[in-house]
């Protein structure tokens, strides 16, 4: 696996402490209020595992996940949902979880959906900003790196559902991934 | 001018009709092509060169630009692309070079096989 690696662009300190610092600001902000953490499959999974570790405000978790143009049944289709929040919003601090935005259309689909379940707050946490790839303007409440234009894969990033157990964040070699 | 209204409506290329698929399927509107940009003109004032972007999307009041040419022809519209910056700064314009669509393709599963990331 190592050997598919071309360089090693945040490493294991580099996310954990960037983590940890997201972590406090989120403490400080969300400082007496209850938060429902809204996680994004699946690359959100380990940076939401590691950010809620370091949380001290009392908060609980849900998931979801919505279909991607090429992999939907019908092509000819619109986005929607794969899975749904297991409970309403209504009333609640919301902070939705990604692991990246680029072009902000799945972001952008999703906060539109979500406000109209009227939440209390709606902020988005991401750890990693492909801000040059961005179409639609979405804000990002927590942003963890600016990641330029490499595509990358790892703690949580996946190339043909690969390498997502990557504790840190790399650049794969060209023969493995011509991108 | 061909528009998300439109359905089966026909590109210049392939890549800008998957283009319009993705915006389609976000339920984005778009027009294709819809404004000609004059960036050079001659001693009399005619213009001698337009650059049409490929989208424009009104909800977001952007264009965007794919190139997918070799670096040669890269070159050429990168060129334009700064004359048109400078000429008309109010223009949101993005760009999207090879690679990055290729990147882009690959995400939305319309390139070879990722997930949803």
């Amino acid at each position: 696996m190592n050997s598919d690696i071309e360089e090693i662009v945040f490493d294991e300190a580099a996310l954990q402490q960037r983590v940890r610092e997201i972590a406090e600001e989120i403490n400080e902000e969300y400082q007496g209020k209850a938060l429902l953490l809204v996680g994004i499959l699946k690359g959100c999974m380990y940076f939401l595992a590691d950010l809620i570790r370091h949380l001290t405000i009392p908060i609980s978790l849900d998931f979801m996940s919505i279909s991607t143009y090429g992999f939907s049944t019908e092509k000819t289709g619109v986005v929607r949902i794969l899975k749904d929040l297991e409970k309403p919003i209504e009333n609640q601090h919301v902070l939705i979880v990604e692991d990246i935005v680029d072009t902000g259309l799945t972001l952008g689909y999703l906060l539109k959906m979500l406000k109209e379940r009227a939440p209390l707050s709606l902020r988005v946490c991401a750890l990693l900003d492909k801000s040059s790839y961005r179409i639609m303007r979405v804000p990002l409440d927590y942003r963890g790196f600016e990641l330029g234009r490499r595509f990358v894969v790892g703690y949580g990033l996946d190339y043909q559902e690969r390498y997502r157990h990557l504790p840190f964040v790399c650049v794969l070699k060209k023969e493995i991934c011509p991108l | 001018m061909k528009n998300s209204e439109e359905s089966q409506s026909h590109f210049a290329h392939k890549s800008e009709e998957d283009f319009a698929k993705i915006l389609d399927f976000y339920q984005i509107r778009w027009e294709y092509e819809p404004h000609a940009f004059p960036i050079a003109w001659d001693k009399k004032g005619n213009v001698i060169e337009r650059f049409t972007p490929d989208f424009y999307l009104p909800e977001m009041d952007l264009y965007i630009e794919l190139t997918t040419l070799k670096q040669k022809l890269v070159t050429k519209k990168n060129r334009k692309v700064r004359l048109l910056r400078e000429l008309y700064p109010q223009i949101n314009l993005k760009i999207f070079y090879g690679k990055d669509y290729r990147t882009l393709l690959m995400k939305y599963g319309i390139e070879g096989e990722a997930s949803n990331r």
